[in-house]
């Protein structure tokens, strides 16, 4: 037996000839119809509007609790870190990144590893936020993600050989990609992340088949965009017309406002949707204005990058509040109308209601229980309305004192961080993994950077309850109610899924992957996946039987930060797995 | 005798092993041997933290290590009777992160790289025994020691443009370069309610800032003293001249520069600072600087005890 090396090679090739035969070329059609195709999942957000929202019901509130492990994967190597990723899964294959920027293809039905590839990071790479990786795009034969030195690479699905690798931007100024592209029309959509180094954020799209650059859309006012046609780069309008409407000098030159999140596609109105970060530099006395277009949404032309209209959740930000989380597009009925709206929860507390047609304000309201920097929101403008000394100080007013403290609530980390949240067409409810810490912000007495005096501010996150940060909600975009909350003792991290069989997934830092019920927040299944989940599960069918899958490893921002909150985090094991779950075919009810 | 040659021959192979680093296979997550006093007299070189691309105090020409603090290193690396090893520093945002990064946690890219003594780091008593909101010392895990300069801010400007600058008022008329995300981006900001705020123009370090100078886009340029003289040193830069005005409403207007080492390694700290200090009081730092074409100011600290002779002798002043 010991002399059958060959006959495992053999098999194993056989094996990914079998997985081979029948894969075909990915299409826009089967992109844009994501949403509605149960036996694959070929886009970040389970369809382009990113409502994660699987109409399959084989898998529902009355078996789920025999829902049972099919396989797991390890990612190897002692790399591990957060695993944030959203797998996806066409003609039997699953495609998930890992940290580090890896991406491996394994066999859906087995858990086999099909192949790997390890990008090849430079020395010397300081990536900002850890150094995770949240999926992978894929279209006609061709697997793409992005990597932290901010390339996008673009892998054949079949073998997991390079096709074309496009450098987006340059790492050494303090770019990454950890977020997922998104394919629309026969193009990859990228945005970048980057720190506090004077960057620009902006939104990119390349040819899936040559990785040409077609268009860039800086997300900055006053920057040029441009299109790329037959070689030649043409000019195609600034962003918000001209320089230095909303920003003071020549601060635009270097607003940040980093699309470090990945947008949404709504082919209905067919724009894209990007969030933006916060503005550079962080002390937003400098630079009084709104500073657009950082913390904001845009809605942008896949065709040329135009942008169609924008909404500034905070203006001139001073918290950290990072306008990035995904705005989900869905309709609902009101007075016999279909109304066009998409939703998104801010870093900063509130939950928006938008027009999508034309970034009309329709209504905001709070998901976390409590903010101290806004009163509310203006009701027509769903601007804020800023409460009277909730600012962080204006550290070049110091004196050389540590001055005075400001609670700030929520953290800069946010009521909802990155992890996304889901949209069920079956309950009309969003289902959003927040978050409840405040923060207390000062001016550093003493800072130095680089060799140099600098002038800096000090923060510390904490817990507002003594037993739990995390909740997971129900939230009603029309009334603004929160139908049910379940309490998560570690911050939530990870993203959501819901499905037609009434369910609710998500995963916790303690480890579990959990089925809630859609309509009441009864937890009816949970299964320990041996670290904390901060990925996104998905679900989808398989030889005639509903699949669910999560990436299993801990990680993320949350670590990377002291004070109370890395006491409760503190001795969670890091980990690097996709767990596969199946409900075998005897378990589902006769229809 | 026999029986104890092959174990003395196995204890001083282990030494030699010890002085290297340990390499575990993966070089992602190699751990460096903790390189003290004699693992690093045994290993035979000293390897020094400076930041890269930082002129004058450190950086590259032509792939050779350069500046003040290149410099500073050598002298010290060859005092010790040890090879002098470059250690180079991407700044991260803060001096607490350059210390974690690669002093005593290293960065979780490349926990291997650390330096066995960061040079350029501010010598201030209050920021090493700052405390966090629990009470814990922020900065424990290192020893902050040996101060070897004072630096302090400086303008320089182009007489075709302006006559002088009495105050920096005149940058409410007259567009100023910076680096961005550095004091002087915030101060010319943010001072005086804003009022110079409109002419900040931002580069991505002072050399760039000279440029702009020469091809008229701004009239001055603010950065530490060190980086405007080592600029007004060049031919290129000749027509222009260094300002004598103050700087109303910064808290730190000069500020000691010293070295880092982590906590555990106190007894190599003591060595360093011993020759540090040697060279202070000698005047030779001062040489190394004015060999540059650079100003030197004697630390605070040693303000505090040496007496107007020796401050003279120390910066040379005959």
């Amino acid at each position: 037996m010991r002399t059958n090396k060959f006959g495992i090679r053999i098999a194993a090739s056989a094996l990914a000839m079998a997985v081979s035969y029948g894969a075909h070329a990915v299409t826009d059609d089967e992109i844009i119809n994501d949403h509605k195709s149960p036996e694959d999942v070929v886009s970040y957000g389970m369809g382009t509007q990113g409502q994660r929202y699987s109409p399959v019901a084989d898998l529902n509130t009355s078996n789920v609790q025999y829902l049972q492990p099919a396989w797991a994967f390890s990612f190897g190597s002692e790399k591990m870190r957060g695993q944030e990723s959203q797998p996806l899964v066409k003609d039997g294959v699953m495609y998930v990144t890992a940290s580090y920027s890896r991406m491996y293809a394994i066999d859906a039905r087995t858990g086999e590893e099909l192949w790997q590839y390890d990008a090849r990071l430079p020395d010397g790479i300081m990536p900002c936020c850890d150094v995770v990786n949240r999926g992978a795009a894929i279209y006609g034969d061709k697997v793409i993600f992005g990597t932290l030195d901010a390339k996008l690479v673009a892998l054949n699905k079949e073998t997991g050989k390079p096709v074309w690798i496009k450098k987006v931007a340059d790492y050494q100024a303090g770019y990454a990609i950890t977020a997922a592209p998104m394919i629309v029309k026969g193009k990859v959509i990228t945005g970048v992340s980057g720190g506090e180094f004077g960057i620009v954020g902006k939104v990119e799209a390349y040819d899936a088949n040559t990785g040409d650059l077609v268009w860039t859309r800086p997300t900055v006012e006053g920057h040029m965009g441009y299109v790329y046609k037959d070689g030649k780069k043409i000019e195609n309008g600034i962003s918000g017309g001209k320089a230095g409407v909303t920003w003071p000098g020549e601060m635009w030159k270097n607003g940040g406002a980093a699309t470090w999140l990945g947008g949404t596609y709504d082919p209905d109105t067919d724009s894209l949707f990007f969030g933006t970060g916060n503005p550079a530099p962080w002390n937003s006395h400098l630079r009084p204005g709104d500073n657009l277009f950082s913390s904001s949404r845009l809605a942008i032309d896949p065709d040329d990058g135009s942008i169609k209209w924008h909404f500034q959740t905070t203006p001139n930000d001073g918290w950290d509040y990072d306008g990035v989380n995904e705005l989900i597009s869905f309709d609902y009925e009101e007075n016999g109308k279909i109304v066009k709206a998409a939703a998104t929860a801010d870093r900063n507390g509130f939950f928006y209601v938008l027009n999508r047609e034309n970034g009309d304000f329709i209504r905001g309201f709070p998901f976390v229980d409590k903010i101290t920097w806004a009163e509310g929101l203006d009701p027509d403008t769903g601007r804020p309305i800023y409460t009277e000394g909730g600012r962080p100080g204006n550290p070049a007013d110091m004196d050389g004192s540590k001055g005075e403290t400001v609670l700030a609530q929520p953290a800069f980390l946010g009521g909802k961080n990155w992890m996304p949240m889901a949209y069920s067409q079956q309950t009309e409810l969003f289902y959003v993994p927040s978050n409840e810490w405040a923060m207390d912000i000062w001016n550093e007495p003493v800072s130095y950077k680089k060799g140099a005096a600098f002038l800096g501010a000090g923060f510390t996150i904490k817990p507002v309850n003594d037993d739990y940060i995390g909740v997971l909600r129900a939230m009603d975009p029309k009334t603004g109610e929160e139908v049910w909350r379940y309490e998560n003792t570690a911050p939530l991290w990870g993203g959501v899924m819901t499905t037609a069989g009434g369910l609710v997934f998500t995963g916790t830092p303690e480890g579990h992957l959990k089925a809630f019920d859609a309509k009441t927040g009864e937890e009816l299944y949970r299964f320990n996946t041996g670290s904390g989940v901060v990925g996104t599960p998905i679900t989808w069918t398989m030889d005639g039987e509903q699949y669910v899958s999560v990436a299993s490893g801990w990680g993320g921002a949350v670590p990377l930060w002291g004070g109370e909150v890395a006491k409760v985090v503190k001795n969670f094991n890091q980990g690097g797995m996709v767990w596969t779950f199946k409900l075998p075919k005897d378990r589902i009810a006769s229809k | 005798m026999k029986i104890l040659a092959p174990i003395l021959a196995l204890l001083l192979f282990t030494q030699a092993i010890l002085a290297q680093e340990i390499d575990d296979g993966d070089k992602l997550l190699n751990r460096p041997a903790e390189r003290n006093y004699d693992v690093i007299l045994e290993s035979g070189y000293l390897k020094v933290g400076v930041y890269q691309n930082f002129p004058p105090y450190s950086y590259q020409v032509d792939g050779e290590p350069k500046g003040i603090d290149v410099e500073l290193g050598r002298r010290i690396a060859r005092e010790m009777g040890v090879e002098f090893k470059v250690h180079w520093i991407v700044p991260d945002e803060n001096l607490g992160d350059d210390l974690r990064n690669n002093v005593w946690k290293g960065h979780y890219l490349a926990k291997r790289r650390l330096a066995d003594v960061m040079l350029r780091v501010p010598y201030d008593k209050t920021y090493a025994y700052m405390q966090d909101s629990t009470g814990e010392y922020i900065n424990e895990q290192v020893v902050l020691f040996g101060p070897y300069q004072q630096e302090t801010w400086q303008i320089a400007f182009d007489p075709a443009r302006l006559d002088s600058v009495e105050t920096v008022a005149v940058f409410q008329y007259h567009p100023i370069g910076v680096e961005i995300d550095t004091l002087p981006d915030f101060y010319l900001t943010s001072a005086f309610a804003g009022r110079m705020r409109e002419k900040v123009r931002y580069y991505g370090n002072v050399a760039e800032a000279f440029g702009a100078m020469r091809s008229g886009e701004v009239s001055a340029v603010m950065g530490m003293r060190a980086e405007i003289d080592h600029e007004l040193s060049k031919p290129e830069n000749a027509q222009f001249k260094a300002a004598s005005n103050g700087f109303p409403g910064i808290g730190k207007q000069v500020w000691d520069v010293g070295m880092a080492i982590k906590h555990t390694h106190r007894q190599l700290g003591y060595a360093l600072e011993a020759i540090v200090d040697r060279l202070v009081r000698s005047g030779e730092m001062n040489e190394l600087m004015s060999g540059q074409q650079l100003r030197y100011s004697v630390p605070g600290y040693y303000r505090d005890f040496l007496d107007e002779a020796s401050l003279a002798r120390a910066e040379g002043r005959h």
